[in-house]
């Protein structure tokens, strides 16, 4: 039967004794992430992100449906996660597993509870129609911290997403294809990215972006979700043993750098995609004149 | 010495090519690979070389794939996962079943004087036997002999992850002429280390400190991810050597 691959005594002996004197097998300083690659697909709203080994896309669609009875005003935004047997032995097809939950439960805290999609915006007609968005994440490979490369391709994918544009006239809603209207963005107030650190020693050594080696050796995670102004959306520690507050609030420094950093990363592949698209104008696009 | 050609999925062998032993009465053994089609047609499953070897009159595929299969005398870095009353269950890799590996099958012992593995170890062994329908059984020692030949528990050191055509060749007789490696013998003229190459894709290092054990799997994996040659292989050694 498949399963996790459990690290032997060996390496676990092994990369404590290696943190101990401050290397990590990759040779990455304690802080350092691995090499990120951000890539989007021909259609709006293809994220794929990829952290050293560990690979995520997320998928952003959207449908009208009827809001909650509750909400008249808000539309929908849910958030799937998908963990394919193809990422690791040790996930199952058919059975929601803890990480599964986990994952999707920091990023539902992380993008909707922090309010960086705003659902209102996502209304069209009160209380009748409204957008409902959907974010699905498949993991592709695991090799350490899913939730900052799913946090990663969540927010790349919502950012680069055109929902269709809508008007309505006389009560009558209509929808416009690409064609006839550009889509727009969506309205996102904030850009908040998950990081995870996970420590050693009681707490004495906090590393970034842990290895699935580093984090089966680990006594414990946090994940600090903030956005790129320093506010801090969530901090969670789940499990793992006891760590003191002072590490803590260390940690969420740590954090709120690092997500400084990612965040200038999903800048530039931002950037660098939307110039690919970008043929120049209305103009340029009908034109006939190829070079030759 | 065996010959090499490329060979795509589906593609026939050539009658030309097939090896030509001495001995007419010995029979031709086809390898990993290669699949017979009645009456007298080899069609080959996998991309890699054709490897003939005209001695043994043998011929087989080797390809880099991805997930490895337990065949019987491969040479294995398995992890202990628990243990039973006669047997300890190993995982040689997440995907396969356990395989079992006989509490007395380790050099000179008896029912007093076994080792002791504790769930987590990592044992060097060798595949008695392994077939589609049971678990693999695996062994810490050699039965004609009844020696160890370096088999057994592995202390210390670190485990790296290496593809399973690198592990192949590691693993032959001459690394250097036949596998194209000079990693290990490179590395050999500054550093002392121990290795043990498990044909399951891992390869166990230990060294006098961390920096060294690291030094020595790095430099295995890189060169194998990048696919090196010889010569790149020792600058590559060289380079890594400098910066420790």
């Amino acid at each position: 039967m498949p399963r996790e691959a459990e690290p032997s005594i060996n390496e676990r002996a092994f990369v404590l004794q290696a943190l101990e004197e401050n290397i990590r097998l990759d040779g990455r300083a304690l802080d350092a992430f691995r090499d990120i690659d951000i890539s989007f697909g021909d259609d709006y709203g293809v994220a794929d992100v990829q952290l050293g080994k560990t690979r995520v896309l997320t998928r952003i669609s959207a449908s009208i449906a009827a809001p909650y009875p509750d909400r008249k005003f808000d539309g929908v935004f849910t958030i799937a996660t998908e963990l394919s047997p193809l990422a690791s032995p040790a996930f199952e097809v058919g059975r929601q597993s803890d990480l599964e939950t986990h994952l999707s439960r920091i990023l539902e805290t992380t993008l909707r509870r922090s309010q960086a999609i705003s659902t209102e915006s996502l209304c069209l007609v009160a209380g009748q129609k409204v957008w409902s968005l959907r974010a699905d994440i498949h993991i592709l490979s695991h090799c350490g911290n899913l939730v900052t490369a799913a946090s990663l391709a969540t927010l790349a994918a919502l950012r680069q997403y055109r929902i269709p544009d809508t008007s309505i006239k006389g009560g009558e809603l209509t929808v416009y294809t690409p064609l006839e209207r550009d889509p727009v963005p969506l309205a996102l107030l904030h850009h908040p990215l998950c990081i995870t650190l996970n420590y050693f020693e009681n707490g004495e050594k906090m590393i970034v972006d842990a290895t699935l080696q580093e984090q089966q050796c680990s006594e414990g995670e946090v994940v600090v979700a903030a956005n790129p102004q320093g506010e801090v959306c969530l901090v969670q520690k789940g499990g793992g043993g006891e760590v003191d507050a002072l590490v803590l609030l260390r940690a969420v420094d740590v954090a709120v750098g690092k997500v400084r950093e990612l965040g200038k990363v999903v800048d530039r592949a931002l950037e660098k995609d939307s110039k690919m698209r970008d043929k120049g104008g209305i103009s340029a696009e009908l034109s006939a004149e190829n070079e030759r | 010495m065996a010959s090499k050609t490329l060979v795509l999925p589906g593609g026939t062998i050539s009658p030309d090519i097939l090896p030509n032993p001495t001995n007419p009465n010995l029979l031709l053994k086809l390898g990993p690979g290669l699949r017979h089609v009645p009456p007298s047609t080899i069609t080959s499953t996998v991309a890699g070389l054709l490897c003939i070897d005209q001695k043994k009159n043998a011929i087989w595929v080797e390809n880099n794939s991805g997930r490895y299969i337990p065949q019987p005398n491969d040479l294995i870095i398995a992890t202990v996962h628990h243990s039973s009353t006669d047997f300890y269950s190993c995982s040689i890799t997440p995907h396969t079943t356990f395989a079992q590996l006989p509490q007395l099958a380790f050099e000179g012992a008896t029912k007093k004087t076994r080792p002791q593995l504790n769930s987590g170890s990592l044992i060097y062994a060798r595949v008695l036997t392994a077939s589609k329908h049971t678990d693999p059984e695996i062994v810490c020692y050699n039965p004609s002999t009844g020696k160890s030949e370096g088999m057994g528990e592995l202390k210390g050191g670190m485990v790296f992850n290496i593809s399973m055509g690198m592990a192949r060749r590691l693993l032959m007789a001459k690394q250097r002429e036949d596998g194209g490696i000079a990693v290990l013998e490179e590395i050999a003229e500054k550093v002392a280390f121990e290795v043990a190459v498990g044909r399951n894709g891992k390869v166990w290092v230990k060294s006098g400190g961390v920096k060294e054990t690291l030094l020595v799997g790095r430099a295995l994996q890189e060169a194998d991810v990048q696919g090196l040659g010889v010569e790149e292989q020792v600058r590559l050694v060289r380079k890594m050597i400098r910066q420790v």
